[in-house]
């Protein structure tokens, strides 16, 4: 009893100092970003038709962009303690705050699909390939995982696109396609697996070299003596201690997941955060590029404490605090 | 044929000619079968810059504005100007300078809300007041620019005799005017009580608060996502057509964007300026089956090369500031001429249209001066004599030009990458390495970079572009070519100021296009013989439609209204 509750307050204290250390990265981030996005040549406030000299002022005014660096970044300091980040520069009257809570949140929704993606194939993939290892199913599920990580997400999108959308409206007579775009369940799995298959191709790898290790262990081998039923054996006794070391790589791959929907959402026209970072750059939109910045050191640092969290769940020996 | 079968028959006719009849409305044909769902969708690769009438800076905002607001005229699908928001076409005193505007009294905004002349005199005021891309459609009126430049809150030539009558006051007379009033942007009517209410900034962002007198109105709406619009229901203006929705997804791009139309996703490709891209366009122009759905309408839009007459070795007078006179009689002393004229002649437009787009689909070469062809102020076929392609003169010029062989040296072009500008870059670079034995550097940069510099007059030699925004010559003239413009950070990027071409253009902009425009054609040639541009391709409008989508097309400056936009059985 002693020990569980210490062991909850150690892990308060250690959420506690991740949120802290999460809080001031984010920070830093968007700070340097702040300066960066100074530095880029042109504004967005430019466009083909001649614009006023005097209204162009009145517009670098009414976004502050007329007063010196500190002052800029003191009343952007002061909005973001606020929870405001300001109004987009491009597409007048758009708060950006909200904008990219929105977008954020599609963005995960994206993102955990394709987690769920890496995990369920990249372990059942690999798990496979142990547990049949040198035979055809092995060597199929290996073939696969190369060709998956070898090849990028952007490229599994197109292919993906062309079969799912075009190919499969063809085929089918209309019956069945994917529908680009956001909003329904059925627009996630395509999107998502394009996202997730190079790393689900990582994890079958390193899940597939895990569970050789563990299937020769002398505990695998009493149970297979013991007579125990062989998907208690894979599941139970050897899948469990062959995750340890692929959960300790899915906090980067976390991290690749989410910055790598930016091409991604791009392609599938999908609203998150990643189409804003691409199309704020482009645009110059200096306040959403810091914005989504933001959002995304934020989110980044979230995900990885929260697969910091898994570790002790699947191995006790690890604590925290 | 017996009693009752020629009864029979004459039941059949008159069944199916009220079932058609009822399927059918303005614009559909009595052979028709109108689909049960009657949505309109599409995507566009970006999102509205603004939907505040007063804010408008690009095509994509303006497809929107024309369905949502009033103005006092619209241009018809064929470029027409027919009243709108007015009971006829203006009443213009004899010296020109007084318009009198009779509204329409029966004019509503889609939440009730009656409109009087007094709603058009508070909405132009706030256009001037904003000041942004398209409050120069009313600099006309006196006193506009005073509010413009926030000397005055109050327009000092707009008044409101009674609620039904409008009076504007100009300082001159303006032949242009009529076409920047039917232009959907800065003249719209707006709902004062509803802005003031919502905010100035933010009436704009919730589809409550965006209320306009148009036939459709905006029913959903999320920054950056998408909008949906329906037909106002009791439209003051009567038939609001077919559609009962309109659904618009924002940011998809075009590859997507044809991928869904092809699963029947989307039914058009091409709305609000996000044509389908070349190698999509060459693919349904080559399918027999699929190229009954492609449609390539003339564009409005000329791209060339400008040249700098301040800086650099085309310079016709180097050094001068920018925003003083740059010509000189008859071309003598204007030591850049032979150098511009050289470089023009020394490209062939047909290759560059072919390569550069998409064999000559995606845009054609020019060769009727910088005005659009199908538009006012074009000089023809062949109308620019220095947009034949002729390699010998082009190099007897070059040597006239650069005798010593120093001005070719280290010549950058300056564009904005984009696949099609890449691929004329690289054209214009290959024809004048081959035909001119002058060495181009490309200079690639982003467009606002691109941008700045060419509005510090920086730019030696670059792409240009412009897309037409009203079929009238003082649109290209008083945006891009005369002295005012030709200032440091103003419109006229080359920085020519030729106050002969100027003084013609302010005549002819006085009287009505039918009498001006042998003076603006005299005033295209100036800039055509002094080559400011070298024009080399007028763009075109890929539309991919589907087939069972009616009354959809382009007319070279907008899309057709959605007014005539139906759905057939398919």
């Amino acid at each position: 009893m002693g020990d569980a509750s210490e062991m909850t307050r150690g892990t308060l204290v250690y959420i506690g100092q991740r949120i802290v250390l999460i809080t001031l990265t984010a920070v830093v981030v968007s700070s340097i970003v702040f300066i960066g996005v100074r530095q880029l040549p042109g504004t967005a406030l430019i466009s083909e038709r001649d614009t006023n000299p005097a209204t162009l002022q009145l517009l670098l005014h009414h976004y502050h962009l007329d007063l010196p660096w500190p002052q800029q970044y003191l009343i952007w300091i002061t909005g973001l303690v606020h929870g405001d980040l300001g109004e987009s520069l491009v597409n007048r009257g758009v708060q950006i705050t909200p904008l990219l809570v929105r977008e954020a949140q599609v963005s995960v929704t994206l993102g955990l699909a394709a987690v769920l993606i890496t995990v369920v194939v990249g372990m059942g993939l690999g798990t496979l390939a142990a547990v049949k290892q040198n035979t055809w199913v092995d060597y199929a599920a290996s073939t696969a995982a190369v060709m998956g990580y070898s090849v990028p997400s952007f490229v599994w999108a197109f292919v993906l696109i062309l079969i799912t959308v075009g190919g499969l409206y063809r085929w089918t007579g209309g019956m069945i396609y994917e529908d680009i775009g956001w909003g329904k369940l059925e627009q996630i799995p395509v999107p998502a697996l394009a996202l997730g298959l190079p790393y689900a191709a990582i994890v079958a790898r390193l899940t597939r070299a895990s569970m050789l290790d563990v299937i020769r262990q002398d505990y695998i081998r009493t149970a297979w003596a013991k007579g125990v039923h062989a998907r208690r054996v894979v599941l139970r006794h050897a899948l469990r201690n062959a995750l340890i070391p692929v959960v300790s790589v899915l906090g980067p791959l976390v991290t690749a997941i989410i910055t790598g929907s930016v091409v991604i959402e791009y392609l599938f026209g999908i609203p998150g955060l990643g189409q804003e970072f691409v199309t704020s750059i482009l645009d110059r939109d200096y306040n959403v590029v810091i914005g989504v910045f933001t959002f995304y050191a934020a989110l980044v640092g979230v995900a990885n404490l929260i697969v910091d969290l898994v570790y002790p769940v699947l191995d006790p020996r690890i604590r925290y605090g | 044929m017996g009693h009752r079968s020629l009864l029979r028959s004459l039941a059949l006719v008159l069944g199916t000619v009220s079932l058609v009849g009822s399927a059918c409305g303005p614009g559909s044909t009595t052979s028709e079968k109108l689909a049960a769902d009657q949505t309109l969708r599409f995507a566009i690769i970006d999102q509205p810059t603004s939907l505040d009438p007063a804010e408008v800076d690009s095509a994509v905002d303006i497809t929107f504005l024309a369905e949502v607001f009033t103005g006092l005229y619209k241009f018809t699908n064929d470029l027409k100007i027919v009243p709108d928001g007015t009971t006829k076409l203006p009443d213009v005193s004899q010296d020109g300078k007084t318009w009198t505007f009779h509204l329409r009294q029966d004019m509503k905004f889609s939440n009730g809300d009656a409109i009087t002349a007094k709603d058009w005199v508070y909405s132009w005021t706030r256009t001037l007041r904003k000041n942004r891309a398209y409050a120069s459609n009313l600099y006309a009126i006196s006193g506009a620019q005073d509010v413009a430049n926030g000397k005055s809150t109050v327009v000092s030539g707009l008044s409101a005799p009674d609620d039904y009558t409008l009076v504007a006051k100009l300082d001159a007379p303006a032949g242009y005017w009529l076409s920047q009033l039917a232009m959907p942007t800065a003249a719209l009517v707006l709902d004062q009580k509803v802005i003031d209410a919502a905010g100035d900034d933010k009436w704009t962002q919730q589809a409550e608060t965006y209320i306009g007198s148009g036939p459709f109105k905006v029913t959903g709406y999320s920054a950056k996502q998408y909008i949906d619009f329906e037909p106002v229901k009791n439209w003051w203006g009567g038939d609001t057509g077919k559609l009962t929705k309109v659904h618009v997804d924002f940011h998809v791009d075009v590859t997507a964007q044809v991928q869904k139309f092809e699963a029947g996703g989307y039914d058009i490709v091409g709305m609000a300026n996000s044509p389908a891209g070349p190698d999509d366009v060459l693919r349904y122009k080559a399918d027999p089956a699929k190229s009954k759905l492609l449609t390539i309408y003339p564009g409005a839009r000329a791209t060339a090369v400008g040249f700098n007459f301040v800086n650099g070795p085309f310079a016709s007078k180097p050094g001068t500031k920018s925003g003083d006179p740059t010509n000189s009689a008859n071309g003598t002393g204007d030591p850049g001429l032979d150098g511009r004229r050289a470089f023009s002649l020394a490209i062939d437009r047909k290759q560059l249209a072919d390569i550069a787009c998409a064999h000559a689909i995606t845009c054609q070469p020019a060769t009727g001066g910088p005005i659009v062809k199908g538009f006012k102020g074009y000089l023809g076929e062949n109308g620019d004599p220095w947009a034949k392609f002729d390699p010998q003169q082009a190099k007897q010029l070059l040597e006239k030009w650069d005798p010593t062989g120093t001005k070719r040296k280290g010549l950058e072009y300056r564009y904005n990458p984009s696949p099609s500008n890449d691929k004329r870059a690289q054209n214009l670079q290959a024809q004048w390495r081959q035909n001119l034995g002058v060495e181009v550097k490309l200079a690639p940069s982003d467009f606002p970079t691109l941008q700045r510099d060419r509005r510090a007059k920086n730019v030696v030699f670059g792409r240009q572009s412009w897309g037409i925004d009203y079929d009238h010559p003082q649109d290209w003239f008083d945006n891009l070519w005369n002295c005012s413009q030709a200032q440091v950070g103003r419109g006229n990027d080359e920085a020519y100021c030729n106050p002969d071409m100027d003084k013609l253009v302010e005549n002819a902009n006085t009287r009505s296009l039918d009498q001006a425009l042998p003076d603006y054609i005299k005033a295209v040639k100036m800039v055509v013989n002094d080559v400011v541009w070298m024009t080399i391709d007028y763009g075109t409008q890929p539309y991919l439609v589907q087939s069972y989508v009616k009354g959809a097309g382009y007319n070279g400056l907008y899309d057709f209204s959605w007014l005539g936009i139906r759905m057939t059985q398919h």
